[in-house]
């Protein structure tokens, strides 16, 4: 087990360090550089900004200042907001992408699954139906659809939640719905159609053959294998969730880590960009990791398939 | 052994006698064809990617507008207008912006009124949506109802003033919150609300269709989504076939860089390209797309053509001495079809929303061209007052969304091969 967690944490590095480099790469055969302005900067000052910024440097050594600063997690200054150096942008919009990003994926787990486990239960009856019907929904009406509708709606018409920001607790209710929308629907459609699958398994069959009873049928061995598939998506859906928060960010006016991503794509700030793709991407990594871990643990068939390797 | 008593056994119920009719030998393509008939919801998926297909191709067509085209007099027009007769045959209506916009009955825009005068404070277009930003609601009505407190505005119709009196009618809560004079006769009746003649779908803030430029948006988001679902068929496939085929050490070389694309957000890989690249329009964004989306379908190809490279007909083919590019070609990838058009159907609509996300954070198509994404985008700012502008192309993309969906999951059904029956 030990051996292959280190394993995987060795892979986890490697490929983090490779996006890092990849970013870097991009960055750099981008023609003209951060300073490149429609009205041209005279050549004196242009230099003056890359010897301050340290981009006359060799490439290799550039290079190596980057993978320096991300061990210690210096990610250099941003370019387009003076003064502030990218860790400090991530440092200020982190906690509140995270806090969003982690009452979504509570609503998504208490929400989700039990409806899906119901709507499984009760298939063909009214209450699948209506289960099914909203998760239909929310699959196909984009987050920032979703967004602007929670505005108009509660913020506009019926004046209940403020349209932007959460000094006030009730701001978090919008961006919170808008942001778990689709992997709600996505979750609820995984556990029915997971759930289904394991209710016509032979060994359903059989525990109920052996007279246990429905309900410890349904908790001990139903919903336990069901769950398995699930646990796959939730982890990269946690990441992805903060990436997903681009838009709702935007839309709510939040100062969350997306709205400087956004902002930046949009200044051509190359470190910020740098620097918060190198994030999500070490988080969307970590995450994984870590899901596959907690999944060996608990489905012994993948660890003995994984250790056989 | 004991008697079995008769009325145990029950007649097989219509649906289970199915289970075991016979039926007569058809290829796997008609049998799919067959069963993706019965599934309604799949049908009507399939009918509904037809409509939006037509809408696509046809709808600009229809019109006479183009998706530039901008009319500055009756900008943020909503598709239904309140129509007021000020005078026998006389009809006007009123924008968002308080200015008179002059009607026939049944709601053909015929021009907007020349303002002659406006007295007390004006509520300007910037303070609007200044205000948006800065109160919340309940402020911000208080506020505009104080500053329409003493709003007087004349118009010159024919020939006669015609005066729009906001004083003292500041009751919220009044359908009416205006008082129409013309030539000395006061009005504020005869309301009714007419459909748009126009402008079906409403005007955006420039004064252009928006069902014009849903038509266009439409042809944008379809030709995104169906030329990055083919690259990515292409890349896929392609990668996919070569490393299921050849196994071993390229496989291995090959899926490693597969799980290394994989393990980061793809959205983030298409910022980046997309940063690259620099956004030129069209063509970016669905290589962008296209250059990501087809680490899904190298994995499953390759899976499949893993399985299907040891059966008999592989042999027998490479006995016969058929070139491996064929086999690739005429034997393993026609056999492995069916995954491949199911995760198509499915890709398309992700590339929808892939482009409308993009769009929405600025990285699609410069305007004044217009995807879906980028008509929700535009609308956001008006979205207390013109809620509509937001409606009809997000509407699209959630029908659009559906009927991919509903074909998908019917295909899923008809074309895999455990639930073939008989």
């Amino acid at each position: 087990m030990g051996k292959y967690f280190l394993k995987r944490l060795a892979a986890a590095l490697l490929t983090i360090l490779l996006i890092a480099t990849i970013t870097f790469i991009l960055m750099h055969s981008i023609p003209g550089g951060p300073f490149t302005r429609e009205r041209p900067v005279p050549d004196s000052i242009m230099e003056r900004l890359n010897e301050k910024y340290n981009l006359d440097a060799p490439l290799i050594e550039q290079y190596w200042d980057y993978m320096k600063g991300l061990v210690t997690l210096e990610l250099g200054p941003s370019f387009s907001i003076i003064g502030k150096d990218v860790e400090e942008l991530i440092g200020a919009g982190f906690p509140t992408s995270a806090k969003i990003g982690l009452f979504a994926t509570i609503l998504i787990i208490v929400v989700g699954i039990p409806f899906g486990i119901i709507s499984a239960l009760k298939q063909n009856r009214p209450i699948d139906y209506t289960v099914m019907f909203l998760a239909t929904l929310g699959v196909t009406v984009p987050s920032f659809v979703i967004a602007t509708l929670i505005i108009y709606v509660f913020a506009g018409l019926l004046g209940w939640l403020p349209t932007f920001g959460i000094e006030n607790p009730l701001g978090y209710i919008g961006p919170v719905i808008a942001l778990a929308g689709y992997s709600l629907s996505f979750v609820t459609r995984l556990t029915r159609s997971s759930m289904l699958e394991v209710l016509r398994q032979d060994y359903i069959r059989t525990a109920r053959a052996n007279g246990i009873k429905e309900v410890v049928v349904m908790a001990k061995h139903a919903v336990r294998n069901a769950l398995i598939p699930v646990v796959t998506y939730v982890g990269p859906m946690v990441a992805g969730i903060l990436t997903g928060s681009f838009v709702i960010e935007r839309i709510f006016a939040l100062p969350g880590m997306g709205g400087y991503f956004v902002e930046s794509i949009t200044n051509r700030d190359y470190t910020t960009i740098m620097g918060i793709t190198v994030f999500y991407a070490a988080f969307y990594i970590i995450m994984i990791l870590l899901v596959d871990v907690a999944y060996a643990f608990i489905d012994p068939r993948i660890r003995f398939e994984k250790g056989a390797k | 052994m004991r008697d079995i008593d008769k009325s145990k056994f029950v007649f097989l119920s219509e649906k289970e006698k199915e289970f075991e009719e016979f039926r007569p030998s058809l290829t796997y393509w008609q049998d799919a064809w067959r069963r993706l008939k019965k599934n309604k919801m799949s049908m009507v998926g399939l009918v509904g990617i037809i409509l939006i297909i037509l809408f696509a191709i046809i709808g600009p067509l229809t019109t006479s507008m183009s998706y530039s085209d901008q009319v500055n007099d009756f900008k943020n027009l909503p598709p239904f207008l309140r129509v007021y007769e000020v005078a026998p045959d006389k009809f006007v209506t009123i924008t968002s912006d308080y200015s008179l916009i002059r009607t026939t009955k049944n709601g053909r825009l015929i021009e907007r009124l020349e303002e002659i005068e406006v007295s007390g404070p004006v509520i300007t277009d910037e303070e609007r949506t200044d205000v948006t930003k800065i109160l919340s609601p309940s402020e911000q009505k208080k506020r505009n109802d104080e500053a329409k407190k003493n709003l007087v505005k004349q118009y010159m119709m024919d020939g006669e003033i015609i005066e729009l009196n906001f004083s003292g009618v500041v009751d919220s809560e009044l359908e009416h919150k205006y008082v129409f004079t013309y030539n000395g006769q006061v009005t504020n009746e005869k309301t009714k609300t007419v459909w748009n003649k126009k402008y079906p779908f409403g005007s955006d803030n420039l004064g252009r269709d928006v069902l014009t430029r849903v038509m266009y948006g439409a042809r944008i988001s379809l030709t995104v989504a169906f030329v990055a679902s083919l690259v990515n068929f292409i890349i896929g496939v392609t990668y996919g076939a070569i490393a299921g085929f050849e196994g071993g050490r390229v496989d291995n070389v090959m899926m490693r860089i597969v799980d290394i694309i994989n393990s980061v957000p793809l959205v983030l890989i298409i910022i980046m390209l997309m940063v690259l690249i620099g956004n030129q329009g069209l063509w970016t964004i669905i290589l962008a797309i296209g250059m990501v989306y087809w680490v899904g379908m190298a994995r499953l190809v390759r899976g499949q053509i893993l399985s299907l490279k040891e059966q008999e007909f592989v042999l027998a083919a490479t006995t016969l001495g058929v070139s491996r590019k064929n086999i690739i070609l005429r034997h393993l990838i026609p056999n492995a079809m069916g995954p491949i058009i199911i995760s198509m159907t499915m890709m398309i609509p992700s590339a929808v929303f892939t482009e409308a996300f993009m769009s929405f954070i600025g990285l699609g198509v410069s305007a004044p061209m217009a995807s879906w994404g980028t008509l929700a985008n535009n609308a956001l700012a008006a979205i207390l007052t013109s809620p509509y502008q937001l409606f009809f192309p997000a509407a699209a993309i959630a029908i659009t969304m559906l009927a991919f969906n509903f074909l998908g999951d019917g295909l899923r059904d008809a074309l895999d091969p455990r639930l073939r029956k008989g």
